[in-house]
């Protein structure tokens, strides 16, 4: 804040008099890079969109994810965001029967280790609040071992992603975010075990992220 | 070491009293691995081992729907807001011959007492006819459901590998030792002791009279295999109205050691599916010692004994009943179960059973060469969500060509067959020895020369069966250990027995397989995620 007030005193100073006082030139936008890189870490609750299926193996379909990752800020709005999360979590294998999940007390560890690009724009709306859209792709690598898996399942598959939020700028050097991101990830679940009875294709699910961005 | 201390056994109704004399403390005699006496089937039904008494004794009867009963008795739920006096006149409207004695223990029904000459079916049917009747039934009679022949794990237990108990047993080497599995059967040989029994006349099924050897005392012995600290719970008798359910066939103790023969102990013997259960004798079918000694008319036993034998297992404790046990009746019991032929007793005493969180897995018939009779029991547990019909295949995973086939049919497990097979594709347990017991009166089914003349049940080895009755064990073995994994809703263990079966025949649920062979390891593991 400090500098932009001391750029507008600067520009006052350099405008000649007559102009100033009829028509004021307008704000210079705030000194930002043309681009910077800003490294962030977040953490989100992400609902997935395989109810039934989390609910069956972890007791609740709303899971806690942690992660990292670069934001790439042009000074034009646009930015790319590269981030990798992980959730890994211990429940239980389980069947259904009529809709209801019953768990047989075999531990069951799945890793969703997805590696995530999204493009956008961040809105200047002021100068410290920046809603932002955008959409990407994420690699996402799924996990699961059981202690009487014939084999441990282990799969790759790229999946979609929409974004949206608002960043607020609380310093020079330091901004927080709120977003929710809606992924849709086809491919690993769906065609074998409870996911495949449960009718759910899609790993991925709407997260509400909170991010701590380090930069301009 | 002998105690020597007297208790009379009461019997009640027909039933005459014998007396326990003393616990008997020598081991039983171990006759080992029986192979040499086969007992191949023969299509015959179990009717056709018999034992004939010679005695008053009410023997069954034939009805008009072709079912055997249990002459002399009617089986009656009137509505609850009946009097005592308006459910006499009921009664005495469709016989003058009648009485209502106390309502059995364990039974939700009247056993109503009509003239030995009355047709039960005929009363049936009349008050069945009336408002106030809920159902009316003969006591029909039901059978074990089994084929013995002659006889440990690698070398004679090919049912348990066929079913994926082996790594089963991996994921739960407890092996259900929470779960109590009550076994409906014959009794079991689950004491010693020395009883005293009154021994009448008999004619052996080569029609040879032996006379009665009145007062004789005759020695029991516990299958050691089976037995152990803790091991049985809650014993009942229905048969001589008493808490002490020897077997004195074989077949109660045989079904016994598939669910839960102990397992890993020294090397002897051989496995069982659950071998931590608990197991809860209920002696619902007589052998035929138990008919030359007076407790009953016949071998086998009635719905009366049935349905009260699954009562008191609910409300003792059992988590899972196993029977072994079937009569064949109409098709459409499901349709009108309150018709002659079928058991709408039993039925609502396995609706009983299921509501109050009890498995029930029952034999689905070995008649198939007899004409493919519909199984009444099975068919009752086909529409009950938490009970379950059970099949029979061979070594082979092929249907056993004694295993009834229908609609009723829901799991397969093995129940052996010796055909191409001899002994090994039979089923090994150890139970009594029936060339000193049961075999006594039915030389000719057993293929022997009696060489006593009094039995003794304290005799026992490991002797090879088939059966349906031999299926069925192993599904209520496999649901004890699913139900010590916390999945206690009946209904949801049937439905995963049946969703992790190996399905075999044609694709889907059919007559012969119904959903297939059981698997014990995908039933106990359930599904992961993605996998």
């Amino acid at each position: 804040m400090k500098t932009a007030i001391v750029a507008l005193v600067c520009a006052a100073a350099t405008t000649s008099s007559a102009f100033a006082q009829v028509r004021p030139p307008p704000p210079r936008p705030i000194d930002v890079p043309g681009i910077s890189l800003r490294p962030f870490v977040f953490v989100a609750e992400e609902s997935f969109s395989a109810r039934q299926t989390f609910n069956a193996v972890f007791g609740r379909s709303y899971q806690p994810l942690w992660g990292g990752g670069l934001n790439v800020a042009l000074k034009n709005g646009f930015y790319l965001d590269v981030s990798a999360l992980r959730f890994k979590k211990t429940g239980q294998r389980a069947f259904f029967f009529e809709e209801q999940a019953y768990g047989l007390q075999i531990p069951l560890t799945v890793t969703v280790t997805p590696l995530e690009v999204t493009a956008g724009r961040r809105f200047n709306v002021t100068s410290q609040l920046r809603p932002y859209v955008g959409a990407g792709l994420g690699a996402y690598h799924y996990q699961e071992t059981s202690p009487f898996d014939d084999a441990p399942f282990d799969k790759r598959h790229v999946g979609y992603l929409v974004v949206g939020g608002v960043e607020i700028r609380v310093s020079r050097w330091f901004a927080v975010s709120a977003d929710a991101q809606y992924g849709y990830v086809a491919g690993i679940i769906g065609s074998g075990g409870i996911s495949k009875d449960a009718g759910e294709t899609n790993l991925g699910g709407t997260a509400g992220r909170f991010r701590v961005i380090i930069g301009r | 070491m002998v105690l020597l201390f007297w208790v009379h056994i009461n019997g009640q109704g027909v039933n005459p009293a014998r007396i326990f004399l003393y616990p008997y403390t020598l081991s039983a005699i171990d006759r080992g691995l029986a192979t040499d006496v086969i007992r191949a089937p023969t299509g015959l039904s179990p009717a056709g081992r018999q034992v004939r008494v010679t005695s008053t004794a009410p023997l069954d009867r034939t009805g008009r729907s072709g079912n055997h009963y249990i002459a002399g008795r009617l089986i009656v739920k009137f509505r609850d807001e009946m009097s005592a006096a308006s459910r006499l006149a009921a009664v005495a409207a469709v016989s003058s011959n009648s009485s209502i004695p106390d309502r059995p223990s364990y039974a939700n029904f009247d056993v109503v007492r009509i003239g030995p000459t009355e047709d039960p079916e005929v009363m049936a049917a009349s008050l069945r006819s009336r408002p106030d009747v809920e159902y009316a039934q003969a006591a029909y009679r039901v059978r074990a459901r089994m084929v013995p022949t002659d006889q440990f794990y690698q070398r004679y237990q090919w049912n348990m590998p066929l079913i994926d108990l082996e790594r089963a047993w991996d994921i739960q080497p407890a092996a259900a030792s929470s779960i109590v599995v009550a076994v409906l059967d014959t009794g079991i040989a689950y004491k010693s002791a020395m009883f005293r029994f009154d021994a009448r006349s008999f004619t052996d099924d080569a029609g040879i009279v032996h006379n009665a050897l009145g007062t004789i005392d005759v020695p029991f012995a516990a299958a050691d295999d089976l037995s152990g600290p803790g091991r049985f719970v809650a014993p009942h008798d229905f048969i001589w109205n008493d808490d002490s359910p020897l077997d004195l066939d074989g077949h109660g103790t045989h079904v016994s050691g598939t669910i839960g023969q102990l397992t890993n102990n020294s090397g002897y013997g051989t496995a069982g599916v659950a071998f931590n259960v608990k197991i809860m004798p209920v002696k619902v079918l007589a052998g035929d010692w138990d008919v030359v000694f007076g407790a009953a008319p016949d071998v086998g036993g009635s719905d009366e004994d049935v349905a009260r034998g699954i009562r008191y297992a609910a409300d003792n404790g059992a988590n899972i009943i196993n029977m072994s046990i079937g009569q064949s009746g109409p098709a459409n019991c499901g349709v009108n179960p309150n018709q002659d032929g079928c058991a709408p007793a039993v039925e609502d005493a396995i609706k009983y059973a299921v509501a109050k969180g009890v498995f029930v897995a029952v034999a689905g018939g070995n008649d198939f060469q007899n004409g493919n009779p519909t199984e009444v029991l099975a068919e009752i547990a086909s529409r009950v969500p938490g009970a379950v019909s059970v099949a029979a295949v061979d070594r082979l995973k092929n249907r056993a060509y004694y295993s009834g086939t229908g609609s009723w049919v829901e799991l397969a497990a093995p129940g052996g067959s010796q055909r191409g097979f001899g002994i090994d594709g039979l089923i090994l347990q150890q139970t009594l020895d029936g060339t000193v017991g049961a075999c006594l009166v039915t030389p000719v089914a057993c293929g022997i020369a009696p060489s006593l003349d009094r039995p003794r049940f304290d005799q026992l080895g490991f002797f090879f069966y088939a059966g349906t009755s031999m299926a069925a064990p192993h599904v209520a073995g496999v649901a004890a250990m699913l139900m010590q994994q916390g999945i206690r809703n009946p209904a949801a263990i049937e439905a995963a027995l049946e969703r992790f079966a190996t399905d075999l025949g044609p694709a889907g649920r059919d007559n012969s397989f119904g959903f297939g062979l059981v698997e014990a390891r995908n039933t106990l593991r359930g599904l992961g995620l993605a996998q």
